[in-house]
């Protein structure tokens, strides 16, 4: 027999060791897609979650450059308010969704008061400041337990009057032996003195703090690096794109320029120079349609007309002459879930590359059809050259083009334009054999009314 | 009369090269691919080959390594319009790199300290 288990336990056991109850907070909250922000505020909400289990309230120092910076602070602000708080977190049924999303409001709540309290708060490491706790303990990269701090010289007196009180520990983040920043908790309410058992499970909470503030930290500078290597393709790129017509259409210039140009020459070269100008346009044109930062919001519209009028366009027609082009359209499509514009000019490119991939006298052929109740499908197929398997893997790279004159920025277009409306983008083609692109829009049942 | 083979994809751009070059004494075969190219040098002796980089199908790189196959001694000036790779071209075992321009005085240039007239 095999029994199935979720990652994710929707409530906790009143009974479970508060080990337990606190990694599995953690690790399930590094399991969801949280940001960075409500991964550390889920773990100070597991260092202070509820009475009697763990500490009263938890503060978060990050680093950023070479300083140490309030972050967050979690807790309640009174006596009263702690011991609503705690009640709340203790009913039963409340699992660590519910424990976090409490939180989440609490820190806007306290945006006034706690968290506040410490934005402005700041300590450079490496400066004098590093000889008081609690940048001390962030500096010398261990854990301090602070007792009698009023008593303590070693204390930042800012700190202290923004703590207010005489015993709390200092929790570095570290990783990889970085420094990532620096929790400090305290029982500002319940005094309970932080015993050694308290010191070990906060150091386990802050080991997995750093790791994962480390591995969020390289996962956004490979992301910043990726973006990098992204833009500097795309500019080579166009700088190879816009350079060929230009070197074209200076070298003919230069011929015009020169003395007894016969009239045919002069005829032939003006005409190289305006089709590669033409040739610019397209390019700058498509650059800017790639590069427009967000595609409209997908609405339901009717396909009917806007594949009737793409197909009627002057440029669809005229390179359509030199093919057998077989359109079948079924009646009483549902209205499809897409901007209008951008369906528009994902078949027009659909057709664009069919064109280019087929000889002249291929087939095209062009299907509107419902798929389901759900779904409807456009499809183009074509008889030409057909996409080989290593080309299939990159054709929605952008720049990545197999024709002569190709920018390679359609298909990641058609693939934008259908992640942005939800929709699926179906291959299949075989080399020599011809492509068929099947593309899956979602419908709203009604047929043609609008 | 020296012999140039220009692999190009921009067929406007081997008409270019072929009158320009043409006038300065030299007689100037088009590839518009390299396996184009490796077809002319099988059939005809060149004294130099002009190369592109980025082309359809095999690029001028591989196209470099297949020429090192067949014959050594060919000059082999890269012509592209990818300023970046100038450093590289060394490494490519071409003789000269020239980046694409409208003026083609570089390229004349490089010719003819590489063959002459």
């Amino acid at each position: 027999m095999i029994e199935k288990y979720n990652f994710l336990t929707s409530e906790f056991q009143k009974d479970s060791p508060r080990e337990m109850m606190l990694l599995s907070i953690i690790s399930q909250s590094f399991f969801q897609p949280f940001s960075l922000a409500d991964n550390m505020l889920v773990i100070l909400t597991a260092l202070t979650s509820g009475s009697g289990v763990g500490f009263n309230r938890a503060m978060l120092f990050l680093k950023e450059g070479d300083r140490l910076r309030g972050e967050m602070w979690l807790g309640p602000r009174t006596p009263e308010e702690a011991g609503y708080i705690w009640e709340v977190l203790s009913t039963p049924g409340i699992g660590y969704v519910e424990i976090i999303e409490h939180n989440r409001a609490l820190v806007s709540k306290n945006e006034d008061t706690l968290s506040n309290r410490i934005k402005n708060l700041a300590f450079v490491m490496n400066e004098p400041t590093c000889e008081m706790v609690p940048a001390l303990a962030a500096c010398h990269k261990e854990i301090y337990l602070v007792r009698d701090a009023f008593r303590e010289p070693l204390i930042d007196k800012k700190f202290l009057e923004i703590i207010e009180v005489d015993e709390f520990l200092c929790i570095p983040l570290v990783a990889r032996d970085e420094v990532f920043g620096l929790i400090v908790l305290d029982n500002s309410f319940t005094h309970v003195p932080i015993s050694p058992g308290d010191i070990k499970l906060a150091s386990l909470c802050g080991l997995i703090a750093s790791n994962y503030i480390y591995s969020a930290t390289l996962h956004e500078r490979l992301l910043e690096a990726e973006k990098m290597a992204a833009m500097g393709e795309m500019a080579m790129f166009v700088t190879h794109q816009l350079r060929n017509p230009l070197v074209t259409i200076g070298g003919f210039t230069d011929q015009l320029l020169q003395p007894k140009v016969s009239r045919d020459k002069r005829d032939r070269n003006l005409k190289i120079i305006r089709d590669e100008i033409r040739r610019l346009e397209t390019i700058v044109y498509q650059m800017a349609h790639f590069l427009k930062v967000s595609l409209k919001e997908p609405g339901y519209f009717d396909v009917t007309p806007m594949i009737a009028a793409v197909l009627q366009s002057p440029e669809i027609q005229a390179r359509a002459r030199s093919y057998s082009l077989d359109v079948k359209i079924d009646s009483g499509l549902p209205q499809v879930l897409c901007d209008p514009t951008s369906f528009g000019e994902v078949l027009r490119n659909l057709l664009d590359n069919a064109f280019d991939a087929t000889p002249s006298g291929g087939r095209i052929t062009v299907r509107a059809r419902r798929k389901s109740k759900t779904s409807f499908v456009l499809s183009v197929r074509d008889t030409g050259k057909g996409i080989s398997n290593p080309d299939k893997a990159q054709m929605y790279r952008p720049f990545f083009t197999t024709k002569e004159k190709g920018m390679g920025l359609g298909l990641p277009f058609i693939k934008r334009v259908m992640d942005t409306c939800g929709g699926t983008i179906e291959v299949r083609s075989r080399v020599g054999k011809g492509a068929l692109f099947n593309l899956a829009f979602q419908t709203r049942e009604g047929g043609n009314s609008t | 009369m020296k012999k140039i083979l220009v692999v190009e994809d921009e067929k406007t751009l081997c008409l270019l090269y072929a009158e320009e070059l043409g006038k300065e004494g030299y007689a100037v075969t088009a590839a518009y691919d390299a396996d184009a190219a490796l077809a002319e040098l099988k059939k005809k002796s060149f004294d130099l080959i002009i190369t592109d980089i980025r082309m359809p199908g095999k690029n001028g790189v591989e196209l470099i390594a297949q020429i090192m196959g067949l014959r050594k001694d060919i000059p082999i000036i890269i012509n592209s319009a990818y300023q970046s790779y100038k450093e590289d071209f060394m490494t490519w075992a071409a003789d000269a790199y020239v980046v694409k321009s409208s003026s083609l005085d570089e390229l004349k240039t490089k010719i003819k300290e590489l063959i002459g007239r």
